[in-house]
């Protein structure tokens, strides 16, 4: 599986387009670049662990391998909503951790052209705030989507748990 | 190294084949310790152990490796052929078990990504010293030498003759210096490396690998290969490995030279393409051969003639396998397990009417293959302590002559199984214990034994057995024991204990002072044991496993130190539990028992800390639900049930809602992405699907009490 998302990256980096899987939660929408996403789910009941971050919102069993959700909303800081039908998790696979993203709803597959993406702005947020998981902004049928980084999402937690053993020792 | 050779896939086989090798050598060794001497199977099997690894090794260029094991082949080859009857053994099992020690420095460094780079030098000339002495000593007593072993094989080349315009013809001498070890290994990892490019290679001598008298030639009069190529000169010289070499001659000659050079050297018997697989084996099983000057040829007729053993029939019925598959084949297993229950208690089956007759004879048929299935992979994972014994075996024997005690291991119950991932645990905490009883255990001097009228020769013994799902391996000596004034003394001194006095500790209780850290009776530090470290690793690695150790002892009489371990760790038994919305799974042996009780047994804290008194007994209380801030959990104690849980002598009580059953239970890992969850030491999947949480009971005891 690892070789098969090296194989497509290195693809990507030549052709100037890239595709992307978006989704919306709240008034925005995301995108998260499709060679991560390994499939999309519905809703299921998730067991919660005790004494975890509060994004972490537990385990699901993925047919007989058991792997942690998390809640994107509240991964980013954002006021949790309640959990409907059209919400979904979208399994991800990023460096052989796979992990589950609860989004409110999924909107489509979108091609977005490396010339459309923009860094994000910078003014007004200083280092380590939360779009440090948005690597850049695609304007795609007048709207604008924040392209996620989902190994940084995976990166900044290995930086919180050094913190916290440091803090620890 | 040889890069000219791909040597992935070779390296891991040396590794594995070599340390397979050495383990099996020890084996030998140390069975053998006490007897005389080896008898001819050993011989010849040490032999061949060494012949394999200086084969393998001398291909893989690791030259400390390969001469260290030359060397040792060579003293016995000559204990083979001679049959001495004066060796000292003692000094050769050392010998030998000093160059086992040596190899397995070189592999660890090589396992590990370095080089082998370590000095025979040392050891080298203890050998050769050893080997002379017993030599000289035998000729002295004028016993004829044996014959130089010679063998003819056939010789099997390889030229793949392709004609084309625009060849170059050479021909190249390879000059190896004088001191060059197998030379004709080098040799042909040169002509290897020329195959690359070669259309037609010839070489002299042709026996190189199969002939090591070739070496000497090659020595001597330099290795010649008549090269018909594409490539230019320089091309070709790249590619041979000159580390070796003095020199070597380069010439461009006519297709008309070549062609006659095919004639005067004049080996060849049939063109073969090479092959490297077949030029691997004729590597391994050449036939062991002196080296000249070593010792002088006397008459045609050798020593006694003997066939080599063959190799035992229990080794060829076996496959390694990598773990990594049967850990798979592990969890396919545990999701039929669940799959199977999924489909036999499926709700779509409870239509009122439905004739299941035929379903419940296949349900029960698919039932007991599976529940076959689960016990063959089990038996699969567990293996025999043999090994981990072994290695007890070694230490004693280095131990006891270090101290200069006189100490006899006997092993009981080796063959006892375990589950592989907890014979890697148990492996050092063992080593420990039995080190402790050689150390300290054993009386210093043979005189304090017979004065308690023990035989003068200490004793230990190693046993092993299955009991009631558990294992126990217990370190048994009749040494002095333990003392409890001592022990009192000391944790008193080192302020491990408050100011209680003797009588209120029981002698168990005194015992298990040496595995407090930071604790140690010995007055002086030896090289081996003494350090306070220790006995609190050894308690610390067998709790990590669910295991404990247990202690128990006669002043002048020995101890016992017993490990009781779990016989597996993938799978246990437990009883699933809801708190709140979830499940939790407790393990069934630590359960003491479950009680329903009322508000008023609990007594609570000003801190907020509660208790629970239970026919007299004063235990801690946690409400599960609450301590990890679940919602819809019972908090009234009249509602829910209260679980008596015990580990290692301590108990806890703990408020769970309601019980839901006992069943098997697969143990898988919490995903690293969640880190440790306090409390909770895995997950497993139930009979629906949905996931129950382990509770971690040690971890909730050593928690309790932290506070």
């Amino acid at each position: 599986m690892a070789e098969e998302i090296k194989e497509e990256q290195t693809e990507e980096v030549d052709s100037p387009k890239r595709e992307f899987m978006t989704f919306q939660t709240g008034r925005e929408y995301f995108g998260i670049n499709i060679s991560y996403v390994n499939e999309i789910i519905q809703m299921q009941p998730i067991t919660a662990l005790p004494e975890v971050k509060d994004y972490i919102k537990g385990l699901i069993n993925l047919r007989g391998k058991i792997i942690p959700v998390i809640d994107v909303r509240t991964r980013f800081k954002m006021k949790p909503i309640e959990y409907t039908d059209r919400t979904c998790i979208i399994v991800i696979n990023v460096k052989s951790t796979v992990i589950g993203l609860i989004v409110e709803k999924i909107a489509e597959v979108n091609t977005i052209l490396d010339e459309d993406i923009v860094p994000p702005p910078t003014l007004g947020h200083k280092e380590h705030e939360h779009n440090k998981y948005v690597y850049g902004l695609a304007r795609t049928d007048g709207a604008v989507k924040l392209l996620l980084d989902p190994e940084k999402l995976i990166m900044e937690e290995d930086m919180e748990l050094l913190e916290e053993i440091q803090e620890e020792e | 190294m040889a890069e000219e050779f791909n040597i992935d896939g070779m390296l891991d086989m040396f590794l594995f084949e070599s340390g397979q090798l050495l383990e099996k050598l020890e084996g030998i060794i140390l069975e053998k310790q006490d007897a005389e001497c080896f008898d001819d199977a050993d011989i010849n099997e040490i032999f061949r152990i060494m012949h394999t690894i200086k084969g393998s090794s001398g291909i893989l260029m690791y030259d400390n490796i390969m001469r260290t094991s030359h060397k040792l082949e060579d003293v016995f080859y000559y204990l083979r052929e001679s049959q001495p009857d004066n060796v000292p053994h003692l000094e050769l099992v050392e010998n030998v078990l000093k160059v086992s020690d040596f190899i397995n420095g070189e592999m660890d460094k090589i396992k590990n990504g370095g080089d082998a780079d370590g000095d025979e030098g040392e050891l080298i000339k203890v050998l050769d010293e050893f080997l002379n002495r017993i030599k000289g000593e035998i000729k002295d007593q004028g016993i004829r030498l044996p014959k130089e072993n010679k063998h003819e094989e056939p010789s099997q080349f390889y030229i793949v003759p392709v004609a084309s315009e625009g060849s170059h013809f050479y021909r190249i001498t390879i000059h190896y210096r004088n001191d060059t070890q197998m030379s004709n290994i080098r040799a042909y990892s040169a002509t290897y490396a020329l195959k690359e490019v070669a259309e037609d290679l010839l070489y002299t001598p042709d026996d190189i690998i199969s002939n090591e008298e070739s070496s000497d030639v090659i020595l001597a009069e330099g290795f010649h290969m008549l090269l018909q190529t594409k490539s230019l000169k320089d091309e070709v010289l790249g590619l041979i490995d000159c580390s070796e070499a003095e020199h070597i001659d380069f010439e461009e000659i006519s297709s008309e030279e070549f062609g006659s050079g095919l004639v005067t050297m004049g080996r060849i018997e049939s063109p073969v393409a090479i092959d490297l697989g077949e030029e691997d084996a004729g590597v391994r099983e050449e036939k062991p051969h002196p080296v000249p000057g070593d010792y002088v040829v006397k008459t045609k007729e050798t020593g006694k003639g003997k066939t080599l053993a063959k190799h035992q029939s229990k080794q060829q019925s076996m496959i390694s396998v990598n773990v990594s598959k049967m850990d798979a084949l592990m969890d396919l297993i545990g999701e039929i397990v669940i799959a199977e229950a999924v489909v036999l208690q499926n709700p779509d089956l409870n239509v009122p009417g439905l004739d299941l007759t035929n379903f419940q004879k296949a349900s029960a048929q698919l039932a007991k293959v599976t529940t076959e299935l689960q016990e063959v992979i089990m038996s699969m994972r567990m293996m025999p302590l043999t090994n981990t014994f072994q290695k007890m075996r070694r230490i004693v024997f280095d131990v006891s002559r270090k101290l200069g005690k006189d100490i006899e291991l006997e092993v009981i119950g080796e063959d006892t199984e375990v589950d592989k991932n907890i014979i890697e645990h148990i492996s050092d905490p063992l080593m420990h214990l039995v080190r402790n009883s050689v150390d300290h255990g054993i009386e210093e001097n043979a005189d304090d034994r017979i004065a308690l009228g023990k035989p003068a020769k200490g004793k230990i013994i190693l046993e092993a057995k299955n009991e009631g799902g558990k294992v126990y391996v217990s370190v048994k000596d009749d040494g002095k024991g333990l003392s409890k004034e001592k022990l009192y003394d000391k944790a008193l001194a080192n302020g491990l204990i408050e100011n209680k006095s003797m009588s209120e500790f029981t002698d168990k209780e005194i015992y298990r002072f040496i595995t407090l850290p930071g604790f140690s009776t010995k007055e002086e530090v030896t090289e081996y044991s003494g350090r306070g470290v220790g006995m609190d690793v050894v308690v610390k690695n067998i709790q990590s496993i669910g295991g404990r150790l247990d202690i128990d002892s006669e002043e002048g009489y020995g101890s016992e130190m017993t490990l009781a371990i779990p016989l597996t760790l993938a799978i246990i038994n437990g009883i699933v539990v809801q708190v709140g919305n979830s499940s939790f799974v407790l393990e069934t042996a630590s359960i003491k028992e479950f009680v329903r009780i009322g508000e008023d047994s609990i007594i609570q804290e000003p801190g907020g800390e509660e208790y629970i008194v239970l026919r007299g007994e004063c235990y801690p209380f946690i409400r599960l639900g609450q301590r990890y801030e679940f919602e819809n959990c019972q908090t009234k104690v009249e509602d829910g049930v209260v679980v008596v849980l015990e580990h290692e002598g301590s108990q806890i009580c703990v408020l769970i809602d309601s019980l839901m059953q006992e069943q098997e239970i697969v143990v898988k890992p919490i995903p690293s992405y969640v880190k440790k969850v306090r409390g909770i030491s895995g997950c497993t999947q139930l009979g629906d699907g949905s996931i129950a949480l382990i509770l971690d009971i040690a971890s909730l005891i050593e928690e309790e009490e932290r506070r």
